[in-house]
C-alpha cells in the first residue's frame, strides 16, 4: 500500500473506509449509546443514523451485552422490524478515551447456509444409513442387489438403475434393475465385450467413477459403439461407479487387491442430466456397501458351504457310527446266538465238557455234569478239582492235570460209577489252552470225557469172538493137518503119484491157513494192546542168529545163502517179538530171492533226534535185512506195510504169504517206539530197516 | 525106541484120533484117551502115564482146573503135563508156566512131529 502523506489525506481515507465498509462500524460512549454509525450499521440495525444516535446499543441485543468478553463475539440482535439477526462483533478498545469502537458483521445468512448444509448432510447420512440398513438386512445376494437398485432409483429419481456383473471373460450382464415403466428393461441382456473393453475394466477396477451428463457430448470420449449401444436403450446420461470386492478372507493376514465385481449404473433416459457430487458420493458409498454386502454374502455362502460340508461329514460320521453300532449289535447278537448254539451243542453232546483254569478251578461245565455225575455246573463253577472230586479221585487225576497244564495233550481211561449206579468206562482227554500271545504259556485246559463203555463191551465181545473162532478153527485144522501128515507117511497105505500130489497141495494149503489164523490173531492181539511187550536188554547178534537159524531150513530149500553179521549191541526189546519180526523179514527176503543169491542180516548203531517221546538225542540200533530179489516199485514202499497189501496180488498164492506179515512187523516195531521202512531198486533187490532203542 | 505111555485129555474126538495115530505111527508110544478133565484125572491116577497132554479149552472142567487138580493130587502131581492150547498170548504163557506145566504146544500142530516135540520138552530120547 502506498504510504499516505498527511493527516487530511488519512482522514479522507478513513472516512471512505468508514462510509463504504460492508462491516457495520459503531462508536458508542461509555453509556453504550450510539455516537457515530456508518451506513452498514444503519442497515444492520434497520434505522437511520439519526434514529440510532443517542439510542442505547443494549436495546437491540436479545441478551445482556457484555463488552468484556472475547475478541469476537457472536450475538443475536433485534432488527427494528423485529427481525432477529445473528451478528459477530469485535471491540476496538482504548481507541478513544470516552468512546468505544465496535465492528459488527451480519452472519445471519452464513449461519443459515451452514445450517442448510448441515441439514443436507444429515439427510444424506440418514438416507445412506437407511439404504445401507436395507441392503444389510439381507444376506441373500439377489435381495441385496434388488434393494440397492430400487433405493438408488428412488433417491436419484433416475429412469433406470442397474447392477451390471462383470464376468471373468470380459463380458457382463445386468443382474438387477429398477426401471421406470416407460423404458425397456435391460435386465439379462448380455453386453458384448466391445462395449466394455479391457481398458474400461482396468479403469473401473482402479476405482474410477464416470459421470456422463450427455452421452452424445464429444468430451465424454465414449466409443462410438458404446454410444450406439446407449442409443439403443435410449440412454441420455449415465453415472457409473464400480462395485469392488475385497477378496481378503477372515483368516488371510495379507491384504488382497480389490476385484471388480460389477458396476452400479444410473441411466437418465428422458433428458441429459448433470450429476451432482452428492449423487456421485451416494452412488460410490452404496457401491461400497454393495461390495461389503457381497463379500459378506459370499462369506456366508462359503460359511454355509462349509457348514453344509461339515454337516454332510457329520451325517456321514453319524451314519457310519450308526452302522458300526448296528454291526456291533448284529455281531453281538450273532455271538450270542453262536454262544447259545455252542451251549446247546455242548449240553446236547453225550460227553462231559469242561474248562479248567491254571489254578485247577472249573470255569465251565456242560449240563451233562449234572446228569452223569450229579454235579450242578453253577455249583461247581470256580471250585477246585480236589474240592469237587474229593482227595482220592483227585490223586488219581493229578498227574494228568499236571501234564495238561505243562502244555501236553493227555488221554487216559478210567472206570467210574455214574449217577445211574452202573460202572462206566470213560475216556478222558485234556487239551491245553495256550495264551494267544505267549504261545508257551498255558492258561488252562479243556477236559473232554466220553463214555466208552459200549466200545469196551464190543472190544470184549470181539476178543471173545476171535478167541472162540481161533479155537474152533484150530481144532479142526489140527485134525486136518495131522491127518494129512499121517497119510503122507505112507504108513496107512500108498497113494498113487497123483494122489500124493493132491495130498501135498492139501498139506501146503492147510499150513497156509494155519499161518493166516496165527497172523490174524497176532495182529489183533498187538493192536488191542493185549500183547504185552516184555522188554529187556537183548543182544542184537543173538536176536539175528536166532532168526537166521529159524529160517536156515527155508533158505537151504530155496538155495539162498543167509548171512548174519556179528555185532556187539544191546537193544531194549521183547525178544520173542523181535525174533518174530526178523523171521518175518527174512522169510520175505528168502521167498523173493532167486537161487544162489544172498540175504544179509546186519545192525548198525546210529543217533537220531526223537520228538515223539523225548526231545533228547538218544542212540538207537538200525537192523537191516537185504536181499537181491526182484525189488519193490517206489510207489509201493509205503503201502506194503498195510494189511493185505502185496506188491503183486498173486504173491500170496505163489509164495504162500498171508499179506499180514509186514503189518505185524510194523505194529511190533511201533510198540518198541521204533520205525520200520524199506528201500528198493527194482530188479536189484530190497533192504528192510527197523530201529530199536539201544541200551547204553 | 523107548516105550512111553501118554495120556491125552481132550474133548475133541478128531484130535484124540490124529494124536493117537500120529504118535503111535511116529514112535510106537501108547496113547490113552480121556474125553474130559474129570475122566482124565481118574485115568491119570489109575494108569500113571509118563506124560499128560492136556487141552485147555474143554466144557465143564477146563484144562486149568484139571491141571490144578492134577497138581493137587499126590498120585498125579509129579506127572509132567504139556498143555495143548489155541491161546498164544504172552500173558497166558506166563500163567501156564506158573502152574507148573513143562511146555505148551499151540494148536494147530502136526501130530507127526508131536512126539518129537514132547521128547524135546521132557528130554526123552527117541
Amino acid at each position: 500500500m502506498e504510504q499516505v502523506g498527511d493527516f487530511s489525506e488519512q482522514k479522507l481515507l478513513l472516512q471512505a473506509v468508514f462510509e463504504r465498509s460492508f462491516e457495520a462500524i459503531v462508536i458508542i460512549d461509555r453509556a453504550l449509546r450510539f455516537v457515530e454509525v456508518n451506513p452498514s450499521a444503519c442497515e444492520l440495525f434497520g434505522s437511520t443514523k439519526e434514529q440510532l444516535i443517542g439510542q442505547s446499543l443494549a436495546d437491540f441485543f436479545t441478551s445482556p451485552l457484555n463488552l468484556e468478553g472475547q475478541d469476537i463475539t457472536r450475538v443475536k440482535i433485534r432488527h427494528s422490524q423485529d427481525i432477529i439477526k445473528t451478528v459477530e462483533y469485535s471491540e476496538v478498545k482504548n481507541l478513544f478515551s470516552e468512546y468505544n469502537l465496535l465492528v459488527f458483521r451480519d452472519v445471519t445468512n452464513l449461519q443459515r447456509a451452514a445450517e442448510a448444509e448441515l441439514h443436507r448432510q444429515h439427510q444424506r447420512v440418514k438416507l445412506f444409513s437407511d439404504v445401507t440398513l436395507k441392503i444389510r438386512q439381507s444376506l441373500q445376494l439377489k435381495e441385496i442387489l434388488h434393494t440397492a437398485v430400487t433405493e438408488v432409483q428412488r433417491i436419484l429419481q433416475a429412469d433406470r438403475v442397474l447392477i451390471y456383473q462383470v464376468f471373468a471373460n470380459g463380458t457382463g450382464m445386468p443382474i438387477s434393475e429398477a426401471v421406470l415403466p416407460d423404458y425397456d428393461p435391460i435386465l439379462g441382456v448380455e453386453f458384448p465385450e466391445e462395449v466394455f473393453p479391457e481398458e474400461y475394466r482396468e479403469m473401473y477396477a482402479g476405482g474410477r467413477v464416470q459421470a456422463i451428463a450427455n452421452v452424445h457430448d464429444a468430451d465424454t470420449g465414449l466409443a462410438e459403439c458404446l454410444v450406439e449401444f446407449m442409443d439403443e436403450w435410449m440412454v441420455k446420461a449415465k453415472l457409473i461407479v464400480p462395485i469392488l470386492q475385497n477378496l481378503k478372507s477372515p483368516t488371510d493376514e495379507h491384504q488382497s487387491p480389490d476385484r471388480l465385481w460389477g458396476l452400479l449404473i444410473a441411466h437418465q433416459c428422458a433428458t441429459p442430466r448433470q450429476w451432482t457430487n452428492f449423487e456421485l458420493e451416494l452412488m460410490e458409498q452404496l457401491a461400497d456397501q454393495i461390495g461389503i454386502a457381497l463379500s459378506q454374502g459370499e462369506l456366508l455362502e462359503n460359511l454355509e458351504d462349509l457348514v453344509e460340508e461339515r454337516t454332510t461329514k457329520l451325517r456321514e460320521v453319524n451314519r457310519n457310527l450308526q452302522q458300526e453300532i448296528k454291526d456291533r449289535l448284529d455281531a453281538e447278537a450273532a455271538l450270542r446266538r453262536s454262544e447259545e448254539q455252542l451251549r446247546l451243542i455242548a449240553n446236547g453232546l453225550p460227553v462231559l465238557i469242561a474248562y479248567v483254569d491254571k489254578h485247577q478251578r472249573y470255569r465251565f461245565n456242560n449240563e451233562v455234569y449234572q446228569t452223569w455225575l450229579g454235579l450242578s455246573p453253577s455249583k461247581i463253577h470256580n471250585c477246585h478239582l480236589e474240592k469237587v472230586h474229593g482227595e482220592e479221585e483227585y490223586q488219581q487225576i493229578r498227574e494228568y492235570v499236571g501234564k495238561a497244564l505243562s502244555g501236553k495233550t493227555v488221554t487216559y481211561e478210567t472206570d467210574i460209577v455214574l449217577l445211574d449206579g452202573c460202572m462206566h468206562s470213560l475216556s478222558v482227554t485234556y487239551i491245553p489252552h495256550f495264551n494267544e500271545r505267549k504261545k508257551n504259556v498255558v492258561r488252562g485246559f479243556f477236559a473232554l470225557t466220553s463214555d466208552i463203555s459200549d466200545r469196551k463191551a464190543i472190544e470184549r465181545m470181539k476178543d471173545e469172538f476171535i478167541s472162540v473162532v481161533s479155537h474152533e478153527l484150530r481144532t479142526p485144522l489140527t485134525s486136518i493137518h495131522s491127518s494129512l501128515k499121517i497119510l503122507a507117511t505112507g504108513k496107512l497105505g500108498n497113494l498113487s503119484s497123483k494122489g500124493q500130489r493132491m495130498l501135498k497141495i492139501a498139506d501146503e494149503q492147510t499150513e497156509r491157513l494155519v499161518r493166516l489164523v496165527n497172523n490174524v490173531l497176532d495182529l489183533q492181539s498187538i493192536q488191542s494192546g493185549k500183547a504185552k511187550m516184555n522188554k529187556t536188554a537183548c543182544n542184537a547178534t543173538d536176536l539175528m542168529i536166532e532168526a537166521a537159524q529159524t529160517m536156515q531150513t527155508m533158505a537151504q530149500e530155496r538155495g539162498v545163502k543167509l548171512f548174519a553179521e556179528s555185532v556187539n549191541f544191546l537193544v531194549w526189546a521183547d525178544r520173542d517179538y523181535i525174533v518174530q519180526t526178523l523171521t518175518n523179514l527174512l522169510s520175505n527176503a528168502i521167498k523173493f530171492s532167486p537161487p544162489d543169491s544172498t540175504v544179509w542180516l546186519s545192525a548198525k548203531r546210529k543217533r537220531q533226534r526223537r520228538t515223539t517221546v523225548s526231545k533228547k538225542s538218544i542212540p538207537y540200533i538200525t537192523f537191516e535185512v537185504k536181499d537181491q530179489g526182484q525189488g519193490i516199485p517206489t510207489n509201493q514202499l509205503e503201502s506194503i506195510f498195510e494189511r493185505f497189501q502185496q506188491v503183486d496180488s498173486s504173491d500170496s498164492r505163489k509164495k504162500g504169504g498171508t499179506g499180514l506179515g509186514l503189518a505185524i512187523c510194523r505194529q511190533i516195531i511201533e510198540e518198541h517206539d521204533g520205525k520200520i521202512w524199506a528201500e528198493s531198486c527194482v530188479g536189484k533187490g530190497s533192504t528192510f530197516y527197523f530201529t530199536l532203542p539201544a541200551v547204553i | 525106541m523107548s516105550d512111553k505111555h501118554i495120556l491125552l485129555i481132550d474133548d475133541e474126538e478128531t484130535i484124540q484120533e490124529v494124536v493117537q495115530v500120529g504118535i503111535e505111527i511116529e514112535t510106537g508110544w501108547q496113547v490113552a484117551i480121556a474125553s474130559s478133565g474129570i475122566e482124565g484125572i481118574a485115568v491119570a491116577a489109575s494108569q500113571q502115564p509118563d506124560a499128560i497132554l492136556l487141552d485147555v479149552m474143554m466144557p465143564e472142567m477146563d484144562g486149568i482146573s484139571t491141571l490144578s487138580q492134577l497138581k493137587a493130587n499126590a498120585k498125579t502131581q509129579s506127572i509132567p503135563v504139556i498143555l495143548l492150547t489155541a491161546k498164544t498170548q504172552a500173558g497166558d504163557k506166563n500163567l501156564f508156566q506158573s502152574l507148573g506145566v513143562v511146555g505148551v504146544i499151540t494148536k494147530p500142530f502136526n501130530s507127526m512131529t508131536l512126539a518129537s516135540r514132547i521128547a524135546t520138552m521132557l528130554q526123552w530120547e527117541l
